[in-house]
């Protein structure tokens, strides 16, 4: 993947906004993508108000009860309205994983920025420490490290930067390095311009590109890891309608028949996952054509 | 920067060294952050104070840390892993058995993925632009994101407790044979085949179309090489090459990073023992365990990179990433 | 409303509370069958009832040892929870460990699933005249699988070294303040005495199965239980493998006579649901214990059935009595008043869980007092009541653990307390960091103004009510300092009569209705599964699972 990315960095960018703009519109993956992500975040702004149950309520003696006419994905294990929570559940993922992804990327293109701008020893130090961390399940970094500090949304969001931090650095890094090797770089510096101001000022506005799609598809991922993290356990709490929480929770019960306790929950988190990616594919597109 | 291959190895392979003893003392100081200790955590909550530094004492986790970390590095050295504190016995068994457990699921996915995703990238490349193409691309790119629990939840739903096809919990009786262990691992094993094949179907299709763009497949059909033998001998081995990277770069997550799925399957691979080592403040187990995984991600890049650095016509193999 | 689960064999069906404090009258064998049978009829209980009664709960019974009328030497499959860590007797805490324990090993006593003690290696039992000092007969003619006879010297050294604070024992708890090391006297090789700290009634409940952590061990165990699993137990271990499971095989020189099953065979679990489906997909006979919630399918499942045992596990929710907001009894008492108990049974438990009356009298304790009215939902008492204390309602934080129905309990109380307008804000942690420590000071659990801690099952109230609710218990994490009920407490535990136990009670129960450090909404049943056709499983609320008169059919 970070191959292609690269790819899409060193293509000359020489096509003017506009068209490429108009390009993105037209594309069939931007258009559902924009669809499926604009849908939660609408749902993650607006949804507890329109929701015709609170997400909320409990009702032990209607629990577990198949979806119906009242209940349209029927009741969790309290008896709680599962669509009314399924609509609402988008807000947790929807705060967490852009947070996430934003830390992470500006993290990440720094440190990218500085290894591939300054190379030498802290480019060496950099690319050994990025070597542990990409030689480590990042899944099991990221539950030992909140169990050491104890879950919350903002230890979420710092950890999920943390740990893609180093992935876009590569990424970026990679860029760069590719943008040193061309010629108006070293104009720059024949010119005498410093290291720093030709990292921000002549090498950065280049890569911006790649930057972006990395952080999209970084996006994806934090949604997959935000909704993987709240299914372990090391999300938002009960009683949060969130996705992966929902499913934890009603895991147990399906062997007796319950499945719509979670199959809504999923349906919902793959949907928005999806969505999220059909973006990140359709400006990759956009950007290396 | 020219070096032979000898000199090439002996420099990757001193990183890897290197790598894993720095992780290893990130794992030490992380160790150090976690809640607990080992004593209560094996005693409850409700055991006497007296009781739990007693256990302290006796498995030697009342000492200052850094002395358990020197003194574990001298077991190493001396090719000992070291000793349970949770269970009271040599880490290596369990090490060895859910590495082994790990192994086996990530074989059976990789079984199933490869060919699978392989066909469908080569065949998305020779239908490039057709609607086959597009439901391949796109059934790729939108199953590798979705979170393995939501797939696993739909498999369990569907084949598990629908169909009654196969069983859902990954776990097989004491005694049960190679077949039967199949029939446990084949649920579990498709989360992993979902997120991967869109990763190895995307290279494969790149691999083949920079394959069938590139001089020497012209010329082998100018040559008049049937359609099949160009495919076989110039494209596969094309797309074949960025599908050992993709594998490599997933050794970490295939081997170490199933927490969801063994939690859901139930599974005792390696990633649930770090986790349990972790709860359980069991330092040699916690330490062992990410160690291993570690090593097993170098090695497995190590190969990777070599084995393209053979395959590939240039002679020269990058840093690997 | 039409029973959900026809299927369940009740071991108590729900009575009235005259009723039920005379079968627990029956139980503890205060009153003989006749008299039961006598009494029953009086209270126009039916016959056919009556004589189930008597027929499921043999006063004179000793082992829970149905009539073997299975088939014998068949191998008997159980699911069982993972065992924690190493399985040492001394050290073992948790319910995978104590089962395997249990499955070699024995006790001087045993705590029948009605809560009667009967002779296991002890064959009789007597306090002095004030029950400072209880005297043991021990069986004779018992072995260890490695061959010795059991005699006084081994139950000296076993006890001694659970009483021992340097041995890392997990009985410390259990035996402070109680018995103390050195104060164990073997009289001949076939009597001990104990001489104990103070006068206690139900002191042989802490040598019975009760305490888990006290089978019977050589006397020169040397702390490697899992070489050599050297019990008196009816079966002997044949292999066990960390995290795997392990097997038994059948004891020829039992001294209860004849096991029936050649072999068992445990397989350990992580969670329930693999279990329940490895059952439902024959791979297991038994699943020692389930909770109602992921195993609604199972229990209405026609080829299957549930062995039932009333129990004492329970939550308790604890309100500090120290600082506020909670340090107005009135407060607490209205928080108490919005729970509708009753739907919290069914829908967390579908209804298989005894009422809690905010009191550790559990009914299934022959020491309840039936007699004190039970707590209900009223809102407008509530209300009155938050209006007393000059309270308009105010936000708090409810700190509870990540752990069975917990969470799900936890949210049910929110949404109660907001009929208030107590704002309750929930905090759920891993198990490990809700206990923290386990001191105060340093412990979610001890400290929280606002906590719900899991509590298992306990043959007598004693631990329950000295440890979480005196003045100087160590899990006091409500805070509550009341010195007439440190003083009906003490009364209570030395106490050696039932009458005279149920009489104090009935005291402590209104006390703590009035003052409510705690809220106790439910006691749930303790749930054994099995496939139909097997027979002779007995488990107990304990955590154990006896399988000597078992057969797989």
């Amino acid at each position: 993947m970070s191959r292609e990315v690269i790819a899409a960095g060193v293509v000359p960018e020489e096509a003017p906004q506009p068209s490429r703009w108009r390009l993105l519109r037209r594309s069939g993956g931007f258009r559902a993508g924009a669809a499926i992500v604009g849908f939660w975040a609408l749902a993650a702004l607006f949804g507890p108000m329109l929701v015709p149950w609170n997400p909320f309520a409990t009702d032990p003696l209607h629990a577990l009860a198949p979806p119906s006419a009242a209940h349209w994905f029927g009741t969790d294990q309290l008896g709680r309205d599962i669509f009314s929570r399924v609509i609402a559940g988008s807000r947790d993922i929807l705060t967490i994983a852009p947070l996430a992804t934003l830390l992470g990327t500006i993290v990440g293109s720094a440190l990218g920025l500085a290894g591939g701008t300054l190379g030498g020893a802290f480019d060496f130090v950099l690319g050994r420490i990025i070597e542990v961390l990409v030689s480590l399940p990042l899944i099991v970094v990221a539950l030992l490290a909140l169990v050491a500090f104890g879950a919350s949304p903002a230890t979420t969001i710092v950890l999920i930067g943390l740990v893609f931090a180093p992935l876009v650095a590569r990424t970026v890094r990679a860029a760069v390095l590719g943008e040193i090797a061309l010629d108006y770089v070293a104009a720059a510096e024949l010119c005498g311009e410093s290291r720093l101001a030709i990292m921000f000022v002549e090498i950065l506005p280049n890569v911006l590109g790649p930057v972006l799609v990395e952080a999209t598809v970084r996006l994806g991922y934090a949604v997959f890891a935000v909704a993987s993290l709240s299914f372990l356990g090391f999300g938002p709490g009960p009683p949060s309608p969130d996705w992966g929480l929902a499913i934890a929770e009603n895991y147990g019960v399906i062997a007796g028949g319950y499945w719509w306790t979670v199959s809504f929950d999923a349906a919902a988190t793959a949907s928005l996952v999806v969505g999220v990616n059909l973006l990140a594919e359709a400006l990759h597109q956009a950007l290396a054509s | 920067m020219q070096d032979g291959p000898a000199a090439w190895l002996a420099r990757r392979i001193s990183f890897g060294l290197l790598t894993l003893f720095l992780l290893s003392v990130v794992v030490f100081a992380g160790g150090q952050l976690l809640p607990g200790d080992v004593g209560r955590a094996i005693l409850g909550p409700l055991a006497d104070p007296r009781a739990v530094a007693a256990l302290d004492r006796q498995l030697g986790a009342d000492r200052p840390a850094v002395m358990q970390y020197l003194d574990w590095v001298l077991g190493i050295l001396h090719g000992n892993l070291g000793q349970s504190l949770e269970f009271r016995a040599p880490v290596s068994p369990f090490i060895l058995g859910a590495l082994a457990h790990s192994l086996r699921l990530a074989a059976v996915a990789l079984v199933m993925v490869v060919p699978l995703s392989i066909g469908a990238g080569v065949l998305a490349a020779l239908r490039r632009g057709t609607l086959i193409d597009r439901v391949i691309s796109l059934a790729g790119l939108s199953l590798t994101v979705i979170p393995e629990f939501v797939t696993s939840i739909l498999v369990i739903l569907l084949f598990g407790v629908w169909l009654r096809w196969l069983p859902i919990s990954a776990t097989w009786r004491a005694g049960t044979g190679l077949l039967g262990q199949l029939d446990h691992l084949i649920l579990p094993a498709i989360p992993l085949v979902v997120v991967l094949f869109g990763y190895i179907a995307r290279m494969a299709r790149a691999g083949t179309v920079e394959a069938l763009e590139a001089d020497y497949t012209r010329t082998a059909i100018l040559k008049g090489l049937s359609g099949a033998v160009v495919i076989r001998r110039h494209v596969l081995r094309n797309a074949l090459l960025p599908t050992i990277t993709v594998i490599a770069a997933q050794t970490s997550y295939l081997v170490g990073g199933l927490v969801v799925v063994e939690s859901l399957f139930r599974y005792q691979g390696i990633g649930s023992l770090i986790l349990a080592a972790a709860h359980a403040r069991d330092f040699p187990m916690l330490e062992a365990g990410v160690l291993s995984v570690g090593a097993m991600t170098i090695a497995v890049t190590l190969l990777a990179d070599a084995l393209t650095a053979f395959l590939t016509p240039a002679p020269v193999p990058g840093e690997g990433g | 409303m039409r029973n959900p689960f026809p299927l369940i064999d009740p071991v108590r069906r729900r009575q009235g509370p005259r009723e039920n404090q005379l079968i627990g009258e029956f139980i503890a064998g205060q009153i003989g069958r006749r008299g039961f049978l006598r009494r029953g009829s009086a209270l126009g209980l039916g016959w056919p009832l009556l004589a189930a009664i008597a027929g499921a709960i043999d006063p004179l019974g000793t082992l829970p040892a149905r009539a073997a009328t299975g088939k014998a030497g068949t191998t008997i499959r159980v699911g069982s929870p993972m065992p924690a860590g190493a399985i040492d007797p001394v050290t073992v805490g948790d319910a995978g460990g104590l089962l395997m324990l249990q499955q070699v090993g024995e006790f001087l006593v045993f705590d029948q699933p009605n809560l009667r003690l009967a002779p296991m290696l002890a064959t009789a039992w007597k306090p002095n005249h004030d029950g400072s000092v209880w005297t043991f007969t021990l069986r004779k003619g018992v072995t260890f699988h490695s061959g010795g006879m059991m005699t006084a010297k081994d139950v000296v050294a076993t006890i001694e070294r659970l009483a021992d604070p340097r041995n890392a024992s997990n009985a410390l708890s259990v035996f402070k303040g109680v018995l103390s090391p050195g104060n164990i006297e073997k009289i001949d090789d076939y009597t001990v005495a104990f001489h104990l700290d103070a006068p206690h009634g139900n002191f042989p409940y802490y040598l019975s199965s009760d305490n888990y952590n006290a089978i019977i061990l050589p006397a020169d165990y040397k702390g490697d239980f899992e070489k050599t699993w050297d019990g008196t137990g009816p079966f002997q271990i044949e292999k066990y493998t960390s995290k795997v499971g392990a097997s038994f095989i059948a004891n020829a020189n039992w001294w209860g006579g004849r096991v029936l099953p050649a072999r068992t065979e445990f397989s350990f679990f992580a969670g329930q649901q693999p279990q329940v489906l490895a059952l439902e997909g024959g791979d297991l006979d038994v699943i020692s214990q389930i909770v109602v919630q992921g195993a609604e399918g199972l229990l209405t499942d026609r080829r299957m059935s549930i062995i039932r045992l009333e129990a004492a596990i329970h939550r308790q929710v604890h309100m500090r009595c120290d600082i506020p907001p909670f340090n107005d009894q009135r407060v607490r008492r209205a928080l108490a008043l919005t729970l509708d108990r009753p739907a919290i049974i069914q829908g967390l438990f579908r209804g298989l869980a005894d009422l809690g009356n905010d009191s550790p009298f559990a009914p299934v304790y022959p020491s309840a007092n039936r007699d004190v009215p039970q707590r209900r939902k009223n809102i407008a008492e509530a209300k009155a009541l938050m209006q007393a204390a000059g309270s308009r309602g105010f936000p708090v934080t409810l700190t509870t653990e990540h752990l069975l129905e917990m969470p799900d309990y936890a949210v049910l109380i929110q949404n109660a307390a907001r009929e208030i307008g107590i704002d309750v804000r929930l905090k759920v942690e891993p198990p490990a960091a809700y206990y923290g420590s386990a001191a105060f000071g340093k412990s979610d659990w001890l400290d929280s103004p606002f906590g719900m801690t899991d509590y298992g099952h306990r043959g007598v109230p004693d631990v329950l009510l000295t440890a979480p609710l005196t003045t100087h218990g160590t899990w006091n994490a409500a805070h509550f300092r009341n010195p007439e009920y440190d003083r009906l407490v003490a009364e209570f535990v030395a106490e050696v009569a039932l009458d005279s136990q149920r009489r104090i009670a009935a005291r402590i129960e209104q006390l703590l209705l009035t003052e409510t450090p705690i809220i106790f909404a439910y006691f749930y049943d303790y749930l054994t599964a099995t496939r139909k056709g097997v027979t002779g499983v007995a488990p107990t609320a304990n955590g154990e699972l006896y399988l000597q008169s078992a057969s797989a059919g």
